[in-house]
């Protein structure tokens, strides 16, 4: 009894090392790392991969029999898929990101959609239906041998470098000569306040590209879609302007809703000056005197609300800081002023109702409170003013005192 | 000369009588200043009473209010089971103020559509931190709220 239980633990001890043997024979690694570049080579560059830090090895993507030799029989082994044609890659990718069982086991989270939604976007519709070999597949943005999770930051899809990554294609002047649409888009996303906001700011929050024009199915959003887009984040203004009479009169028109002042890669920090009935308001670009609307009229009213709430907001925060310069507790109208400044927003937000007395009431309850500062601001000035001269009557007082007790002790003295 | 005398000595006692009042005068005006308490305190705070109570936060639309808490503005919400919850108010994106969304049971910032939890966890949209969390206490009907050390 005891020599069958010693020869079962031994077969299992025996079955147990065979197998992690097999398993740990990556022959690929151990040619390929021998001739290829430290600096450039996949073998060599594959360790920051993430499929290989999951477990993965080059077999599992390139199929053949790791634990051959020769190049020669390893081509000739099981399953051996070698390197895929620029056509080839979704495909390849998506025999394991395409199975829910198999990414199961995996990455239970990581959707599998992937290549269904590539197949409706410009990029795919074009590589399948044309055969275009210029449009991106998966590797164009992954890259091949160091794919990492967008969240890592060495990834190309990570958002601060999800950018460069459409803009190695979409600015490049030769690679989109074919194509009928600009290679500007990532300039003048960078002087954008979203891309200022994501590549200097470093502010994640801020959207990029895939953002917008989603990632896997990339494609322009539609001018019906697009205060959807915007909305994601922008969801008050979103809600305003759809609810505003502008949202029919866009439709009819067929303009692009937020786009049309806010333009699309090159959004600009808003400014109040965009509204108005006069150069530089966007207002004038579609509204006349004699429209037959009520529409320069409005702008006028918004814009004159703003404006006044936005002068009284920098002559109290001014106001503010000259007290806090001089040391005065300032805690409360702080306070006050953070109140003012959330009015502005919400006055500058309003506008997108276009409907001038809401956009009025919220203004004139902002400016009452900038008043508030300002008096309050002034009167702690006053209490400045009234210390520094107590302090020199005091100090005045003081001397006289000493004076005084000096020449008294002298005639005490005499 | 010795009519004199009384007199620049009395000129002096009065110099000297009038100099000790105004200096004494002139260190007790600013400790009185320093006794009595200031219109708005500089808060420093361990702990705050809050000048409303739960019917009045159950009568809010939002089931909300907000509250000053130092330099921090607070927002203390009534959750659907009843619960008082208060949090800071500042959105850690870009500091709007946040309010309370009961329909959607979140914390939401309107500037960009930031969420966050009832417990003030950042779940959705830019926001790249949590809300700190105040204790709520609720004594006969009163609330006290102290800041939570993170």
């Amino acid at each position: 009894m005891k020599n069958i239980r010693l020869l079962l633990l031994l077969l299992v001890v025996l079955t147990a090392s065979a197998a992690l043997t097999t398993a740990q024979i990556n022959n690929c690694l151990t040619c390929h790392q021998d001739f290829e570049d430290e600096e450039t080579g996949p073998s060599h560059l594959i360790v920051r991969d993430i499929h290989i830090q999951k477990g993965l090895g080059c077999a599992d993507c390139h199929g053949g029999d790791p634990s051959l030799e020769d190049m020669d029989e390893v081509r000739e082994s099981r399953d051996w898929r070698g390197v895929p044609s620029h056509l080839e890659v979704p495909d390849f990718c998506s025999r394991c990101h395409g199975s829910a069982s198999y990414m199961h086991e995996h990455n239970p989270s990581l959707p599998t959609d992937q290549l269904a939604k590539y197949r409706t976007s410009i990029h795919g519709q074009r590589l399948f239906s044309n055969k275009d070999t210029k449009m991106a597949n998966c590797i164009s943005c992954h890259g091949t041998h160091q794919i990492g999770s967008a969240r890592t930051p060495h990834s190309t899809t990570h958002p601060l470098n999800l950018a460069q990554t459409c803009a190695n294609c979409h600015a490049d002047a030769e690679h989109m000569a074919d194509y009928d649409i600009p290679t500007d888009q990532f300039e003048k996303y960078r002087q954008s306040v979203h891309g200022k906001a994501l590549l200097e700011r470093k502010d994640l929050g801020a959207p990029v590209c895939n953002d917008c024009h989603g990632n896997h199915g990339a494609a322009p959003p539609g001018v019906a879609s697009l205060s959807f887009v915007c909305g994601n984040c922008h969801a008050i203004e979103a809600e305003l302007f759809n609810a505003s009479p502008h949202r029919t009169a866009f439709e009819e028109n067929d303009f692009p809703m937020c786009e049309t002042c806010h333009s699309n890669h090159l959004i600009e920090q808003p400014f109040d000056k965009m509204l108005g009935a006069a150069e530089p308001a966007l207002c004038i670009n579609c509204h006349a005197e004699d429209d037959g609307t009520r529409g320069l009229a409005t702008a006028a009213a918004m814009s004159q609300a703003v404006e006044k709430l936005a002068t009284a907001y920098d002559e109290a925060r001014t106001s503010l800081e000259d007290v806090i310069a001089r040391g005065m507790m300032t805690t409360d109208e702080e306070f006050r002023l953070k109140e003012v400044q959330q009015l502005l927003v919400a006055t500058r937000r309003q506008t997108h109702a276009v409907a001038a007395d809401t956009v009025d009431s919220i203004a004139e309850a902002g400016y009452r409170k900038a008043n508030e500062v300002r008096t309050n601001s002034a009167a702690l000035v006053d209490e400045y003013y009234f210390r520094r001269k107590g302090l020199g009557l005091a100090t005045l007082f003081i001397t006289v005192l000493v004076v005084a007790l000096w020449v008294y002790i002298r005639r005490i003295e005499k | 000369m010795s009519e004199n005398k009384p007199s620049r000595r009395g000129f002096l006692n009065i110099i000297l009588g009038g100099g000790a009042l105004a200096t004494l005068g002139s260190i007790l005006y600013p400790v009185v200043q320093y006794v009595v308490p200031p219109a708005a305190g500089e808060a420093r705070l361990s702990q705050l009473k809050l000048p409303f109570a739960r019917p009045d936060i159950e009568a809010d639309p939002k089931k909300a209010k907000y509250f000053k808490y130092g330099r921090e503005l607070g927002i203390i919400i009534l959750t659907e089971s009843g619960e008082l919850k208060a949090l800071t108010a500042t959105c850690t994106h870009l500091d709007c103020t946040v309010q309370h969304r009961p329909d959607l049971g979140i914390i939401w910032c309107s500037c960009h559509n930031g969420r966050y939890g009832l417990d003030g966890r950042n779940i959705s949209g830019p926001p790249p931190k949590p809300l700190a969390t105040f204790a709520v206490n609720e004594v006969d009907g009163t609330i006290f709220v102290s800041l939570e050390e993170a």
